[in-house]
Formats: C-alpha cells, structure tokens, sequence
C-alpha cells in the first residue's frame, strides 16, 4: 500500500520489465568484467612494446583494480544519498573501519595471538597474529561496518539535510582521528603493513593453466598478480552493484526512494522513517565495509593518511556526476573519476607538457577541473550523464503546481 | 529534488574548496632525452602534490642538476630520470593506492634498475616488499629522506623482516634513522644542558613518535629523568592546561618531538607563557623545526635547541666540496637553493644507485647485490653530494653518516652550535 506511492511515477515501466532491464545490465557487467580480465591477462602480454607502454602508461592494470574499489565504495553512498536522498560527508569512515578490521584479522598485528590463529588462509605460515580467509574478512569487515552504519544513523534520525550532513561531516572526520590516535590498536601513523597473501579460493588446486597463462585458485596472489585480484574486486564490485539493484526493485527500495521524494508524504503513507533510514545508512556502509577490504588487500597495507575528508567528497563527485540513485551512472562515474584522479589527469599532463614544451603541474588543478565539471553539470545536466529515469522527469518538468502534481498523479 | 540540488551544491564547494588548497605551477618536466646505447632509467618516487611538492620538486631538480653535469652519463650507461608521483590530489599528499600502482610500474619499466624514494616512509613500507618479490630482482630502492628505523632495524614487531618476503635485502637510505636524532638530543641535553628532569611532547605521527620513543629511552641512560611522554593535539587554541601540569611537575626541560606545522608556534608561545623563557628551562625540538622562517623571528623561540640529522644546505655549501658546487650550481640555476636540505641527500642516493649500477653487470638483480654483498657501496669525499665519505652497510641498508648538528635560535636565525657525534 504504503510503497505503491513512488510506482506511478513509472507508469509504463512494469515490474517485470525492470527486472529484465536488470539482467540486461547484469549481462553487461559480466562482459564487460569478462573482457576486461581477458584484456589484461592474455591481450596484454602478448602486445608489443609500444602497445605494453601504452596501456602501464594510460590504463594500467592496478589503476583499474583500484578504480573498482571506488566502484564498491560509491554504490553504497549511492544508497544513502542516490536512493535514499540522506546526505552523507562522512562515508570515508566506512572505508576506514573496513581497512582496519582486515588489518587486524588478516595480519601479524595481533602479536599477542602467538603462535598465529589460521583459518582457510593464504598467509605466510608460523606467524603471530590471526589469519583468516580474506571471505571471511570480507563479510566481518561489512557487518561491522553496517552496525558502525546504524550507530552514526540513530543520533541523526531526527535531523534532516544540512543538520543530518554536519552529523556525518563529523563522523567522517572522528573516525580517522581515532585510527590515528588509538596507537595502540592501529600503530597510529605508521600503519599496519604489510597484510596477508589472499588467495581466490582456499581449497582447489594451485592454478589452472590455459595456454601461458596461468590463472590461480588456491595459491597465494603475490603483488604482479593484477588480473587475478581484477577478478576478485569485480566479483564483490558485482555483488555490491546485484544487491543495490535488487532492493531498489523491492519494498525496501521503494522505500527510501519515498522518502527521498518526500520525507513527510512517505511517513504519512505508513513508511516507517526510523526503520528505513537506517537500514539505508546499514546498506551503504556494508559496501563500504568491503570497499575497505579490498583496498586493503588492494594496497597490502593500512595507513591512516589516506582517511580524509577529500575522499568523501570525490566519493560524492562520482555519484552527482554519474547520475545520482542510477547505479550504472554511479560505477561510470567512479570508473571515470577515478581513473582522472589516479592516472588521466597525471598521464594527460606529461602528455601536454611533452607535446607543447610546458611546465605546467596539471594535477594540482585537479580538484579544480572538478569542480569545474559539476558547476557546468548543475547547470545544464543537473541529473547527471546517467540519470535515473525518474529523476530525469522529476527535473526536467516544468515547476508544477499543485494540480499538475495531481494531475500527474492520476495521468 | 531539492535534496539533490543541494547535495550537488555541497559536492561543488567541497570541491573547490579543496581545490583551493591545492593549486599551484611548475614542476612535472618529463626525463630528458637520451642517446642510444644502453640506457638505463632510474625512478624517483616522490609526492609532487600538496604540502611536500616544493621539497620533492627541489630533489627531482637536484638530481637532474647532478645527471646533467655527469653528461647523463656513468661508464657505459647512459642514464634517464624518470619521475613518478606518490601523491593524488585527492588525498592532497602520498596516496598508499598511488605507492601500490608506482611499485609495480618500476617493475614493469624493465629499463629501470633502481629506484630513488620514497620521501614518506609509509609509503615505502608498501613499494619495498613489491619490488622485494619481482621476479627479476629483487628491486633496489634508495632513499634519501626516509628516517622510520623499522625499514631497516628491529623495532615494532615484525620489523624489518616483514619487509622482505624473500629474505634478501633491497631497501638502503642516505639519512640516519629517527632514533639516532632522539638519542643526541637527549645527549645533548644531558652533557651539555645539565638537564634533570624532561618532558616529552609528540605530535602523534610516526616521525615525532620515532623520535619522541628514542629520546625517552636514551635519557635515562644518561640521567634525565622522563616525567611524560605525551602527544599534543595540533588542533588545540593554545596549550596552556598542558604546560601547568607539565610546571607543577617541576620540569627542567621540555622536548618537542614533532614538526612545526602541527600548532608548533603557539605550542612554544604557551611554553613561554608559563614555564618562562628558553634560558630557564630548556625547549629543544627535532629538525621538524628547523628551516621555518616563522619560527626563528618568534620572539618565544630565541635559545631553542634544535637538531638535524645530517647536514643542512649551510653546513653543506660551509663544507666546501663537490656538495658546495652542486648548491651554487642549483642557485645559478633556479635562483635559490633548494627548499629542503634532502635534495642533495636525493642526489647522494642516485649516487648510491650510478656506484652499484658500476660495479654490477647492469641487472636489476646485479645492481642490488652491489648493495648488499661484498664490502657494500662507498661513494667517497670528494664526489659525495654531501661532502663526506658515505657508506651503505651491507647488512641493513643504513648509512654510516650519524652526522648530528646541534643548532641553537639566536639572533632571529638558526645558528650551529656544534656538531654531535653519536656514540652508545
């Protein structure tokens, strides 16, 4: 009853026609993933030099592991703040919680557990500190994650927008000055590295070998193990991107998309805030949660300079740019963004000053560049490259009053 | 759908007000152009964005001030320099994504042999096992700025094995380590300050904590009694609550183990406030206050100690030498010297790099085991960047430099007081 307000806005777009709208992308994913792997793993090396540079130089093989981490990250603030319409300064925390509990659990840090406690792990053997499958990781990391996600939720369910956004503001920037300061706990600034091996499964045999290359299951992925890691980041990347898709088709999804359109309407037509608010805030730092995992995994190690305020905000540049609530959007978003931040903005530099004998330090602009960007797209394409349809009928409609809201109700 | 307006709104002043922070030119030229021959590259991995860009743009400029003037050239090789980038603006200093995806470019640019970096030793606790396990090393990396001694001694668990997956060495540096610094300060402060009792402040971050560790267990060795060892929040107005307990305590001394960028110029203000000038008791700080302007005109911080490991540009261009000519040459060049006393130090490692790359046959595998066998790498006075005879312990990678200058804040300037031979 309650949930069937946000529908008519989609008239036309039935159940199940989304759903096979789903699958289609769902294909797509996997193809995409499929042939990204292929890429990297046989295409690559048997380029040559020229082509080998080319790609190490423009589309380098870890950039693009890296950028599915901020995939992961950005589907869940999607979630927040696409599905749900709370503004969230603060996600960076979720990342961090999850880097740490991998460090803690996947690592020699504990050295009181000695000898080491091994579980189904790639780890180095005869070592302290606890060792645990990096799955298992994967889904402690998120769950605690979740839970830190319904914490900072309860004290900002009474608020709204700018109050709510202040809230995480502050929690974005608590979390990191614990990790910091909890030496302790966290070896404050000098970090927990390196972390474990992982490998993609714990049983199975070592590796499949097709052709030269060798594809690995059981053992340890060593750091040049690109492609192997690629595989296993868009598996969680997938996983991340199914779940949002799902329960934006469910009651729940409905929802959060109720309250983002009006928070009063949706509570008056029996939407429970409380509840709903929160399992938003719990979905979303789930993702984060895994995102902190596999950029732990990713880098081999956790430090807590890389916590900081501006990775909120770049969080939240790829889902206002790449269509905020469209999950598609919002990987195309991080995918570009990330790539911009890592690799395309340095690499484009060297370019340009090679090219026209300057001296100019691109980079340092990039934020700049940036917000550039988003000025130019609130202005003209203020739903972003990707928009979600219903945003797009949202903005694009003439200011309506009253009538034609009813109207447009009924129609 | 205000809300997304507003939180479109929100991203664009995020962004431009970290934009703000960060924008600035120069810098970033590309690796000169070689002849053919062999040519070997040499990285440089170092922060070129945000608050460590001026010190990282003076070193890459030194070295290839130094390469230039050997004509690209040592022995058969002609070298390039190549320059990566640890940082992303988005982080506004070194990114450990960045130091993962620079680790494995240095081992898939199969021309480069070595690497010279990192200036944070964060990231390079995450380059050193990457290049430690490539399949055609392990991967020599030097570097000139990096001081955490866990890189290459015992020090928190685990360290430096775990650096090291194979169990072969390949990280070496030019600078002496964090607890040499703490530990001639509390010498110093001992010998020749008659000091009894100290209070240690640290700023929390792993170059003041190192140093703020080795002060406190040099100290006692030497007499002074530790009264704390506590960190100072650089967020705080002012210090006052923290220097009435520490004058309640009776505190002689007052150690600083930090840098000055963390609200160090009001933490030495409230100093004063309350616990009296410099001459009463004692305030002495690492060379995370040397070479601020700021801090040598501040009234509160005339007759602060303060030390530097190694040797600054002065002492450096006073010693004469090959290390004087490269200063002049820099200054003739860019029109000042360098922002950071570690350019040259960056020179010395690329040194230590053209020297292994001399003595072994051109491999990767070749060039660090120069390093690390035998009688190691000497690169002597007269050629040395740093004007002195440099040695790279086979063993561990440290140098044997323990050189230590002990400055004082006299006169609105930096003054050498003398230097400081570690011994213990």
């Amino acid at each position: 009853m309650a949930t069937s307000t946000p529908d008519t806005l989609e008239k036309g777009s039935k159940g199940d026609v989304t759903s096979s709208h789903n699958r289609r992308w769902a294909l797509g994913f996997l193809i995409a993933a499929i042939i990204t792997y292929l890429f990297y793993a046989f295409v690559v090396p048997n380029l040559g030099a020229a082509g080998k540079t080319f790609v190490s130089t423009w589309i380098p093989a870890v950039a693009t592991n890296e950028a599915l981490v901020w995939v992961i990250c950005a589907v869940g603030l999607n979630i927040v703040v696409g599905y749900a319409g709370l503004l969230d300064l603060g996600f960076v925390a979720f990342w961090a919680i999850g880097g740490y509990t991998a460090g803690w659990i996947m690592s020699t840090f504990i050295q009181a557990v000695n000898p080491g406690f091994y579980l189904a792990s790639a780890a180095y053997p005869d070592q302290p500190g606890i060792h645990l499958n990096w799955w298992l990781v994967l889904i402690i990391a998120a769950c605690l994650c979740a839970f830190a996600g319904v914490l900072i939720g309860a004290p900002t369910l009474r608020l709204k927008s700018d109050y709510l956004a202040l809230v995480t503001l502050a929690f974005g920037e608590i979390i990191p000055q614990v990790f910091l300061n909890a030496d302790k706990f966290t070896n404050g600034a000098r970090g927990i590295a390196p972390l474990d091996n992982v490998s993609p499964l714990p049983f199975g045999p070592s590796a499949i070998s097709i052709g030269d290359v060798k594809i690995p299951i059981s053992q340890p992925l060593g750091p040049f193990d690109t492609s192997a890691k690629f595989l296993l980041f868009a598996i969680v990347a997938a996983f991340a991107i199914f779940v949002s898709l799902r329960i934006r088709e469910g009651r729940l999804g409905r929802a959060w998309l109720a309250i983002r359109e009006d928070e009063l309407a949706a509570s008056m037509m029996g939407v429970p805030l409380m509840r709903t608010k929160l399992a938003a805030y719990a979905v979303g730092a789930f993702m984060g949660g895994m995102g902190g995992v596999v950029y732990a995994i990713h880098t081999n190690s956790v430090f807590p300079d890389r916590f900081t305020f501006s990775i909120s905000i770049l969080l939240l540049a790829m889902i206002v740019l790449g269509g905020m609530g469209n999950v598609w959007g919002v990987m195309i978003g991080a995918l570009g963004l990330a790539w911009f931040n890592s690799t395309g903005l340095p690499q484009f530099g060297f370019w340009f000053n090679g090219q026209f004998g300057t001296a100019i330090n691109f980079p340092s602009y990039s934020f700049l560049i940036l917000g550039a960007i988003l000025v130019l797209m609130m202005l003209f394409r203020r739903e972003g490259l990707f928009p979600e349809t219903r945003t797009r009928q949202i903005l694009r409609e003439a200011e309506r009053s009253d009538a034609e809201e009813l109207d447009g109700g009924e129609a | 759908m205000r809300n997304s307006i507003k939180i479109g709104a929100v991203a664009i002043t995020g962004a431009l007000a970290l934009a703000a922070c960060g924008s600035s030119s120069g810098g970033g030229s590309g690796s000169s152009s070689a002849p053919a021959g062999k040519t070997v590259v040499i990285g440089t991995d170092l922060p070129l964005q945000g608050s460590s860009k001026d010190s990282s743009d003076a070193t890459n400029q030194a070295i290839q001030l130094y390469l230039d003037q050997i004509g690209n050239k040592v022995g058969d090789y002609t070298i390039q320099l190549k320059q990566y980038d640890d940082s992303t603006a988005a982080a506004g200093k070194w990114d450990q994504g960045q130091c993962t995806k620079n680790a494995t470019d240095h081992v898939a640019n199969t021309n480069e042999i070595a690497v010279m970096g990192t200036y944070n030793s964060g990231c390079a606790k995450i380059i050193v096992p990457i290049l430690n396990q490539d399949p055609t090393g392990p991967m020599l990396m030097v570097s000139q700025a990096n001081t955490n001694p866990g890189l290459t001694k015992t020090w928190d668990p685990g360290e430096p094995q775990k650096y090291y997956p194979t169990g072969k060495r390949n990280y070496a540096r030019v600078v002496t380590t964090d607890d040499n610094q703490g530990r001639a300060a509390a010498q110093f402060m001992a010998k020749d300050l008659m000091v009894k009792k100290c209070y240690i402040l640290n700023d929390n971050e792993t170059y003041g904590l190192g140093v703020a560790t080795a002060f406190a267990t040099e100290a006692p060795k030497d007499g002074i009694t530790i009264l704390g060892n506590e960190a100072w929040d650089a967020k705080q107005p002012n210090y006052t609550a923290l220097f009435q307990k520490i004058k309640g305590m009776g505190a002689d001394c007052v150690y600083l183990a930090g840098i000055f960028d963390n609200n160090g110029g009001q933490l030495i203000k409230d100093k004063v406030a309350v616990l009296g000038d410099n001459t009463a008791v004692k305030l002495m700080g690492p060379d995370g206050f040397t070479g601020y302007p700021e801090l040598n005109k501040l009234p509160e911080g005339q007759g602060m100690y303060l030390s530097f490991p190694g040797l600054t540009n002065d002492d450096l261009r006073a010693q004469g030498g090959a290390a004087a000519k490269l200063l002049d040459a820099y200054k003739a060049k860019y029109g000042a010297d360098p922002a950071t006393s570690y350019a040259l130090y960056g020179v010395a490692a690329v040194q230590v790099i053209l020297q292994a790359l001399q003595q072994s046959d051109g491999t990767r595998v070749g060039v660090n085991n120069a390093v690390f066998s035998g009688a190691g790498i000497t690169i002597p006075a007269d050629v040395s960047a740093i004007g002195k005879e440099l040695k790279i312990d086979p063993a561990t990678g440290d140098v044997n430099l323990l050189d230590m200058t002990i400055e004082v804040i006299k006169g609105n300037a930096e003054t050498t007081l003398k230097g400081w031979p570690i011994t213990g």
